[in-house]
């Protein structure tokens, strides 16, 4: 559309925000006007630094990362499992549709309080309300795209002599994993807001608490600490994802790209 | 009729929902049963009464309020931004990086800073709404743009119509499957976050409901406020859905996937 953009003037202008935010925080903090709750980012640095060479910093990232790891995948290999047998048979699908149906829409950190009684303030209660609330979105996910897989590729392939086995791995599952990664990739992020919410919320450890307890000690270069670990780990989470996904996908992404946009 | 013609078909397929209840309902009563599982009569007991002297409605209120107060102003600001991310190169560069690194970011973790800057009442929920819903509408309303048929605009172009012809009685419509399917991804997420916000800290609202009855071991109270939610929730996917029917109206429900 436009003629062809200078490179060095485009990321001038990417970097324009982010610069003159950071900037401009570092400035009134320094110079004091900005309130004790927003300490400038290079005490924020400092901060993390130290939490690091103490190594306070990776018990809080190892309790996190255990819990939220163990936690999606037991939500997500549950969700998918069932999803595509509910997609697949109809008797799956009459026992779970409706009883998502009813669950779905409510936030299932609603049932923190009676999970935490139940399991108690350590690991185990992040890790089920985690996989509860990662279910959901992926059962969803992977049931839609079974359903929607195209009718046509399936009676080919069992046309062409392909058992029920080879039918599901080689045509299904390969049609249907563009949208489960959708479903996976929407899972991740709910997984990590549930995951820190619930640290928030009542634990012991964990980059939750580690906000909590900065924000409790008025140490809000602690705090702030917590908040740029949990940013890092969930935008790292994101792109392994994506890049197990491009894997994964390797073969498909170009015609199913070009029908999406 | 209609309805009766419905029941008739998804009667049989129900069988799920009752025996989730019955099986409840045995867990509950049974001999030894934990006090964490009231019996369905205590719940609906509990749920009564409160609806009754109108605690949940009132609390139910705040929640709502806080919904669509953060909800609408991220539909007013994300809309635009996504459309002015598409069209303009200089938009989509200066907000790239804000919206392509910013989004897989837990933004929850900044919640308690929202809390310094708003206070713990209504106004930080309503902040820390407009954040999280500004994702998803901004960004699905920046893709539905770029994926409008090109030839689309060029032939509403070639027979004369103006700039503001052109947007809304092209661009918009094109658009307008993709910028829903946004507005639906969001709207659950509005109300998941003001109640998490609202068990993290605060003295109103549904999340308050819930943390209240479970620090005074009043479990039957907790479901009682899940159930709440869970209405809220369906009513206001119920009514989305209804809303975007009307809104766009010669779509196929099935043809706008992943537009």
């Amino acid at each position: 559309m436009s003629a062809a953009r200078n490179p060095v003037a485009d990321w001038a202008l990417r970097l324009a925000l982010p610069v003159t935010l950071l900037a401009t925080w570092e400035v009134s903090a320094r110079a004091g006007i900005a309130p004790t709750y927003l300490p400038a980012p290079t005490v924020i640095a400092v901060a993390v630094w130290g939490l690091m060479v103490t190594g306070e910093l990776f018990t809080h990232i190892s309790a996190s990362l255990y819990r939220g790891l163990s936690g999606y995948a037991l939500g997500a290999t549950a969700g998918l499992l069932v999803g595509l047998s509910a997609g697949l048979s109809r008797w799956v699908r009459g026992a779970f549709e409706p009883l998502v149906a009813l669950l779905y829409p409510i936030p299932k950190l609603a049932f923190l309080p009676v999970i935490i009684l139940w399991l108690g303030l350590g690991h185990a209660s992040k890790i089920a309300i985690v996989s509860l609330s990662v279910f959901f979105p992926v059962f969803i996910g992977s049931f839609y795209a079974v359903r929607s897989v195209n009718r046509t590729m399936l009676w080919a392939a069992r046309n062409m002599g392909a058992g029920p086995g080879r039918s599901f791995f080689q045509v299904l599952l390969p049609a249907a994993l563009p949208e489960i990664f959708s479903a996976l990739r929407v899972g991740l992020a709910l997984s990590f807001v549930v995951l820190f919410a619930a640290e928030l919320l009542g634990s012991q450890s964990g980059l939750g608490f580690l906000i909590v307890l900065g924000e409790n000690s008025v140490r809000f270069d602690l705090m702030f600490s917590g908040i740029v670990t949990v940013a890092f780990f969930g935008f790292a989470a994101d792109r392994v994802l994506l890049a197990v996904r491009r894997r994964l996908l390797r073969g498909q992404m170009i015609g199913k790209e070009g029908g999406l946009s | 009729m209609t309805l009766l013609r419905r029941l008739a078909v998804w009667g049989p397929s129900l069988w799920s929902i009752p025996l989730l209840l019955i099986a409840w309902q045995i867990a509950a009563t049974a001999p030894g049963a934990s006090r964490l599982m009231p019996t369905l009569g205590e719940i609906w007991g509990a749920f009564a009464a409160d609806i009754r002297n109108g605690l949940l409605i009132r609390h139910a209120t705040v929640t709502l309020e806080r919904v669509f107060a953060g909800y609408a102003l991220a539909v007013v600001v994300g809309v635009p931004l996504g459309i002015a991310m598409a069209r303009s190169r200089t938009f989509e560069l200066l907000f790239e990086p804000v919206f392509f690194v910013g989004y897989p970011v837990p933004k929850i973790a900044l919640f308690p800073v929202f809390i310094f800057i708003f206070g713990i009442g209504t106004p930080s929920k309503i902040a820390f709404v407009f954040l999280e819903c500004l994702y998803p509408v901004a960004t699905a309303a920046f893709f539905a743009f770029r994926g409008i048929d090109k030839r689309l605009d060029w032939a509403a172009r070639n027979m004369g119509a103006g700039l503001a012809r052109r947007f809304f009685t092209v661009l918009l419509p094109a658009a307008a499957p993709g910028i829903f399917s946004g507005l639906r991804v969001a709207m659950p997420i509005a109300v998941v976050v003001v109640i998490i916000t609202e068990m993290i800290g605060d003295s109103r609202g549904l999340g308050y409901y819930i943390t209240i009855a479970s620090a005074t071991f009043r479990y039957e109270k907790i479901y009682a406020g899940i159930m709440m939610i869970g209405i809220i929730g369906f009513t206001i996917d119920r009514a989305l859905h209804l809303l975007r029917r009307r809104a766009i109206h010669w779509e196929s429900l099935q043809g706008v996937r992943g537009t």
